[in-house]
């Protein structure tokens, strides 16, 4: 690890908190952001549980029946490649609750534990629940995750059924969609991505509503956003 | 007489963009960009490889201003303060405007409230596109004379000092200095977007590791500041990286850039 690390992060903690107050004094900028969504993270991590109201889609009365909900993912206009080779705009997930990750299938170490995270939560929902959930991984990848690559990598991971989808995409529609979910990551110049590790439940609207950050998260708060969904 | 002057003024821009010499461009056409010739740099949060190399490429002059901006919306119903879902833009998406098409205020004023997303639209909408942070932060180390002034430590303070002077309402654009490359107002006008504001500038290199805050990524990079000096870009990163995608701010706006 590099030693001058801990200097940088704390220096940037503290840079934060000055950019959003203190250090401006002449204009603070305020920011507005996004809905309260749910909030879970792995044991040990900084960020605590917190759990927060969800009041997406509150204020959406009144748009035309076929405009997505105030705070829907499904705003997006981008249109995706599955991995059976589908065209497919991003609202095609829209109908079912969707748990979605943002990952690259050459990634050595943290993507698969991604991965078995998604199916320890489709493993514990109930029969009846898993065919209203689906599991969406989107490529940060798009040059070496081909379509093709994805169908390979869907069939060695056995994520089979219609309930796994995997989406490949333009780099800018890629770099919208993680804006949307809040994801960040970057490409590095050996072609590794350094991306956050976590997992979005949207709903059946396309509303984000819970997110599962760290791998090897508790996936119990996850499930009982899931549950709470279909009840 | 005057239209044949004004004629006589605009000529030789597309020139003076060219070799990064003086000309007094309008923030419209294409003599409102300046090229910016391809170098490396090192950026604040060192990455294992180091230099970072950026090819070159075309940025605005000004950043956007409420008068461009207006324009977009007129032609875009779905970027207007009333149509814009909440999850493209927060609440007071061009909070400041005196209405949906009219922004009021000074129309050569940078536009601020505006959410990444609409920044993004917009660019695409004129035939450009966002900045890279690259790209943005290579660009504004140049001062007047030299396209790098980030080793100085009067630079440094300079800038900070211009960001300390921050007007809450900003002046027109070109109110802050022409950069080498015939860029105004980088510094101490208003934040501005990036089209990778979501990009990871801090994280641990977790890609064999066990470390508890490994797990928020997949592998990192090695990160740390490679000019502690540099005060002024910290903030722009630590600024940038408090950013959704839809948050607006009254002092965060942005410009486009465009491949050669």
């Amino acid at each position: 690890m590099n030693p001058k690390k801990p200097t940088f992060l704390l220096l940037l903690m503290m840079a934060t908190l000055l950019a959003l107050g203190a250090c401006a004094p002449s204009d603070p900028p305020t920011i507005e952001g996004e809905p309260a969504v749910t909030f879970a993270a792995a044991a040990g991590g900084e960020n605590g549980a917190e759990e927060c109201e969800h009041h997406a889609g509150h204020d959406d009365a009144g748009l035309p029946a076929d405009e997505p909900a105030a705070f829907s993912v499904y705003h997006a206009a981008s249109v995706w490649t599955d991995q059976d080779g589908e065209r497919r705009p991003l609202d095609s997930l829209a109908g079912r609750i969707q748990v979605v990750g943002m990952v690259y299938t050459s990634c050595g170490d943290a993507c698969p534990r991604m991965l078995v995270d998604m199916k320890r939560i489709e493993g514990e929902l109930a029969n009846g629940l898993q065919d209203r959930v689906g599991f969406v991984l989107v490529t940060l990848d798009p040059e070496r995750d081909t379509p093709e690559r994805l169908a390979e990598y869907a069939q060695g991971a056995r994520l089979t059924g219609d309930r796994w989808t995997l989406l490949h995409g333009d780099p800018g529609d890629i770099l919208e969609l993680a804006a949307l979910l809040g994801v960040q990551y970057r490409r590095l110049a050996d072609g590794e991505f350094v991306h956050s590790n976590l997992l979005t439940v949207l709903d059946a609207e396309g509303q984000v509503v819970h997110r599962q950050v760290g791998l090897g998260a508790d996936p119990t708060p996850t499930l009982d956003v899931i549950r709470a969904l279909t009840d | 007489m005057r239209r044949l002057a004004a004629f006589l003024l605009v000529l030789p821009l597309p020139l003076a963009a060219q070799a990064g010499g003086e000309g007094q461009a309008a923030p419209t056409g294409g003599a409102a960009m300046a090229v910016v010739p391809a170098g490396s740099y090192t950026p604040l949060y060192a990455m294992e490889e180091g230099q970072v190399r950026v090819a070159s490429f075309r940025m605005d002059r000004y950043p956007v201003t409420r008068g461009e901006f207006a324009a977009f919306v007129a032609a875009q119903p779905r970027w207007r303060r009333a149509a814009v879902p909440p999850v493209f833009a927060a609440g007071r998406y061009l909070g400041d405007w005196r209405s949906d098409l009219d922004p009021g205020g000074d129309l050569r004023a940078p536009v601020t409230g505006v959410s990444w997303f609409a920044a993004r639209a917009y660019c695409g909408w004129a035939g450009k596109r966002l900045p890279t942070s690259d790209e943005w932060e290579f660009a504004a180390r140049a001062d007047e004379t030299r396209s790098d002034a980030s080793g100085d430590p009067a630079h440094s303070r300079r800038i900070l000092e211009l960001q300390n002077r921050r007007k809450r309402t900003p002046p027109a654009v070109g109110s802050i200095f022409r950069n080498r490359h015939g860029i105004h107002d980088m510094h101490g006008l208003v934040w501005e977007w990036v089209s990778d504001f979501n990009t990871v500038t801090a994280a641990d290199d977790s890609r064999g590791g066990d470390r508890t805050d490994g797990a928020l990524y997949c592998a990192a990079g090695a990160d740390g500041a490679t000019d502690r000096e540099d005060y002024a870009a910290f903030l722009r990163y630590a600024f940038r990286s408090s950013l959704k995608g839809n948050s607006v701010s009254s002092a965060l706006g942005f410009r486009c850039a465009a491949d050669l």
